[in-house]
């Protein structure tokens, strides 16, 4: 696309972003958003260790996990402010990717991969079970959240959508300008040489471990801060819901159907993922069907339906994953690229 | 026997019996990873098929679960190199990252369909010796698990067996060592490949089968036995019948006594703890070599 | 000055001895060739050299300052670089970004790297080539590319690990003038090859392998018309003149 259409595209998106509050009015279109953001932002994020660097962690859940852990715990123990929390959970992110790193990097591959699950399950785990710290499987509901003043005036008092909505839409995008930063910096240079060849990277003067490590804290910090804003977002965290494998798998879904290694992949992957599914979840879709009266709600399919069809979402991914990985392996975003430079071979 | 010491010996030996059929899960998913080199993060979830079967074919037709091994083997055996048909053989020059991504789709859609089918309700499958138990030497044994570990082993013999004095198996094994030179010697490397995927479907399922007494039955019972079966897998050599074997006793003795010393909270965490640092300092895993 | 020194060098793989007490000096500004058959440890060497591989024994000094077991980043940092026998282009960077990831050695400036890929593309005559994917491109290509990305790091010695192999004769010419060109600039080369005319015309020295031992070592005329080469290596091809 030309550079100049496609900022232009780019701009009125952002534009019609910033202004969709004032024209709708649905707290459940405004859900839908943020969870969209949020994906975003973890997908995001994640492309930086997993599609540019090359190094697919499936274990992601553990650095969102902390994040949302921390935040809520350090709101309802300590009443700290969760914009304040939030940066301890950073920091604890930050210690927490090193730590990973320094084990897992020393593996390549398929073997990088298991690790990385091994590590996000020992993490989820612990959180099971150091009950005094993180209330175990029961999880943390939160209290009320904090106003938000600057100088004495009140800001927001979080009671509606809206200013999550935002929060979560400035998140979104500083996550993917600094991906886009990151990609043309010499930072990301070195994340792609690394990616393609390992050991070609370091004969030429890149040192794998600090770059692997560079890359795996910044994914860790926006997957952090996605963590602990989901915590005040929904009000409750517990192991299963926000260290889970299926969030690690959810997040790498993401980016592979959107295209791995494009800045734009993730946000493509979840404007596909993201509505669908919880159109599915909440039974919109039943709903839609019924209304339709192809089926009705009382028989036999229709009770079926509308039981299971809230569970279908995983299966969706599934399917989506399969036909993605097999028929267009760069996702979403690689396969419209590929069309789009035929389409001008052809032209030229 | 003082009691301290009988319920450590209790442990141990259950988590041998268990072991067995972790071996199982390890054997297939080793056999898998050693002809394709391929990690299949589908297996627990065709184990969880394998529970399935056996629960309805004792639902519906009053088919014991041991019994429906006759039957449960064949089936799965071509589902497995059915999936590796259709779906992996595509994949063969793929980045192994995504080889395993395809599993992970894969293994999505068979607990999800699972799911749609029949509800992630739980289901009991209970057998007239489902909670009964042998006594040997003062220490008491469940029985299913000492069935299952018996027919285990004949299971673990005959695949032996077929590995080392067939030709189908002694191809297998080449193909294991070296795919290319396998090729040039005439083997049919995509046929091996599909065999390889109906073993370790087949005996994924088996294993089902064998615990479906005296698990729960649920479609998301999968994930919990892949990860298993990767620590095995690992600890025993990628691609090693016998590391396999060895990993999943290991396995289940760490995991019973972890359970009885420490907390069933945190057995799971020294499984994975484990798994790394078989990853960190013994890649090859304990055999050293990657040798079917 | 010799810009490079081995001193008894070996380096064994669980029993095996890919590399038996190898000593060499090469002189700064000079082309030293290495030659013998395949599996005499010319690669092994190369790896050890820019600490790929740890020696097991012996000590390799560059520019004065022994270098055993640093890492090949470090090494390349310090002014030592080499490339592969089987290419290893970044398939799914374009040309120019491949150079440019040799650049960023030096400089952090994507820009400055930009502008020293660029110089450097027009050196091995693939400026029209800048924008393409490296993975499409065909062998000889490739070896230009490897040689310009190494090019970029600004190296004081540059290890080239049988960069003619699979050429054909007009690639393999371009390549010739390339090595006499670096020489110009004062850049010392270690050429590994198996194309010996090419190792008659560009070498100041010569250093023949053999099962891991150096075998001979002198000029390239001494070396070719040493018995002990003609019969582990050269054979008569040699001496009757037909290379």
């Amino acid at each position: 696309m030309g550079s100049r259409l496609s900022n232009i595209i780019l701009l009125l998106t952002l534009a019609a972003l910033f202004f969709f509050p004032r024209f709708v009015e649905s707290p459940y279109a405004f859900h839908i958003m943020i969870l969209l953001f949020l994906s975003t932002i973890v997908g995001t994020s994640w492309n930086i260790i997993g599609g540019y660097t090359g190094q697919y962690s499936i274990g992601h859940a553990a650095y969102f996990g902390t994040g949302a852990y921390v935040t809520m715990v350090l709101m309802k123990d300590k009443q700290i402010p969760p914009w304040l929390g939030v940066w301890a959970g950073v920091a604890l992110v930050i210690i927490i990717a090193l730590v990973i790193g320094s084990i897992c990097f020393r593996l390549r591959g398929p073997y990088f991969v298991l690790a990385s699950i091994a590590v996000a399950e020992i993490m989820r785990l612990s959180a099971m079970n150091l009950k005094e710290l993180t209330n175990g499987a029961e999880g943390i509901l939160a209290t009320e959240l904090p106003a938000f003043r600057i100088g004495g005036r009140v800001i927001t008092d979080f009671v509606s959508k809206t200013p999550f909505y935002y929060i979560s839409l400035v998140l979104a995008v500083v996550t993917i300008v600094v991906a886009f930063l990151v990609l043309h910096s010499k930072l990301g240079y070195c994340f792609q040489a690394i990616r393609e060849d390992q050991d070609a990277a370091h004969a030429l003067g890149i040192n794998p471990t600090f770059y692997k490590n560079a890359a795996l804290v910044i994914s860790a910090i926006f997957t952090g801060i996605a963590g602990g804003f989901y915590a005040i977002y929904v009000g409750f965290v517990d192991p299963a819901t926000v260290m889970s494998l299926d969030i690690s798998v959810q997040i790498v879904l993401v980016c592979i159907i959107g295209g791995i290694g494009t800045i734009y992949g993730p946000l493509i992957g979840s404007i596909l993922i993201v509505p669908i599914t919880e159109a599915l979840r909440s039974n919109l879709i039943a709903e839609a069907i019924f209304k339709t009266g192809m089926v009705s709600q009382e028989s036999h399919f229709g009770s079926f339906l509308k039981e299971n069809l809230a569970h279908a979402h995983a299966l969706i991914y599934g399917i989506l994953v399969v036909l993605v990985i097999l028929f267009m392996p760069e996702g979403v975003v690689g396969f419209q690229r590929k069309l789009w430079s035929k389409w001008n071979k052809g032209l030229g | 026997m003082p009691s301290g010491m009988t319920v450590f010996f209790q442990a141990v030996l259950s988590g041998v019996l268990i072991g067995g059929i972790y071996a199982l899960i390890g054997i297939g998913m080793s056999i898998i990873f050693g002809v394709m080199r391929i990690i299949n993060f589908a297996h627990g979830d065709i184990l969880m098929l394998g529970m399935y079967l056996s629960y309805y074919l004792f639902a519906l037709a009053g088919i014991d679960p041991f019994v429906s091994v006759l039957i449960i083997i064949p089936i799965m055996f071509a589902f497995g190199a059915l999936l590796q048909k259709v779906f992996i053989n595509r994949m063969l020059d793929a980045l192994p990252q995504n080889q395993l991504l395809l599993t992970i789709g894969l293994g999505l859609i068979m607990s999800n369909a699972m799911m749609l089918a029949f509800t992630s309700d739980y289901k009991i499958l209970t057998t007239s010796y489902s909670s009964a138990s042998v006594t040997l030497a003062g220490i008491s044994i469940s029985e299913p698990l000492a069935i299952s570990f018996l027919i285990t082993a004949g299971i673990t013999a005959l695949l032996y067996w077929f590995l080392t004095r067939t030709d189908t198996g002694q191809a297998i094994r080449a193909t294991a060592q070296d795919a290319q030179a396998a090729q040039l010697m005439g083997i049919n490397v995509k046929r091996m490949g599909m065999i390889a995927f109906g073993i370790g479907g087949a005996l994924a399922a088996t294993a089902g089968a064998l615990i479906s007494p005296t698990y729960y039955i649920y479609p998301q019972v999968g994930s919990a036995f892949t990860l298993k079966a990767f620590v095995i897998t690992v600890m025993g050599g990628m691609g090693s019948v016998v590391g396999a074997t060895i990993g999943g006793i290991i396995i289940g003795v760490t995991e019973s006594v972890s359970s009885v010393c420490i907390s069933s909270g945190w057995k799971d965490v020294v499984v994975f703890a484990v798994f790394l640092l078989v990853l960190l300092f013994k890649p090859a895993g304990l055999m050293g070599k990657s040798r079917m | 000055m010799a810009i490079l020194e081995l001193n008894h060098v070996s380096k064994s793989f669980g029993g095996l001895a890919a590399n038996s007490d190898v000593s060499f000096r090469v002189e700064e500004g000079a082309i030293m060739g290495l030659i013998g058959p395949n599996g005499a440890g010319k690669t092994t060497l190369f790896n050890c050299i820019t600490g790929y591989y740890s020696p097991t024994r012996g000590e390799i000094v560059f520019r004065g300052h022994r270098i055993n077991g640093l890492q090949p980043d470090k090494v390349c940092k310090l002014g030592m670089v080499r490339t592969w026998q089987k290419v290893r282009p970044l398939t799914k960077l374009s040309v120019l970004e491949n150079v440019m990831i040799g650049a960023l050695c030096r400089t952090n400036s994507v820009k400055a790297a930009r502008e020293l890929a660029a110089r450097q593309l027009e050196l091995v005559k693939m400026e029209n080539r800048a924008d393409f994917l490296a993975g499409g491109l065909p062998i000889g290509e490739r070896k230009k590319l490897e040689m310009a990305r190494v090019l970029a790091t600004d190296p004081q010695l540059l290890l080239l690990d049988e960069v003619m192999g699979g050429l054909n004769p007009t690639e393999s010419d371009d390549i010739i003038q390339l090595i006499l060109a670096i020489k110009e600039r004062g850049i010392t080369q270690v050429v590994i090859e198996h194309d010996m005319k090419a190792i008659m015309r560009v070498s100041d020295r010569v250093v023949v392998l053999n099962s891991g031992e150096k075998l001979a070592e002198g000029t390239p005329v001494d070396v070719v018309n040493n018995q002990l080469v003609i019969d582990a290596y050269l054979g008569k091809a040699i001496s009757d003149g037909t290379v």
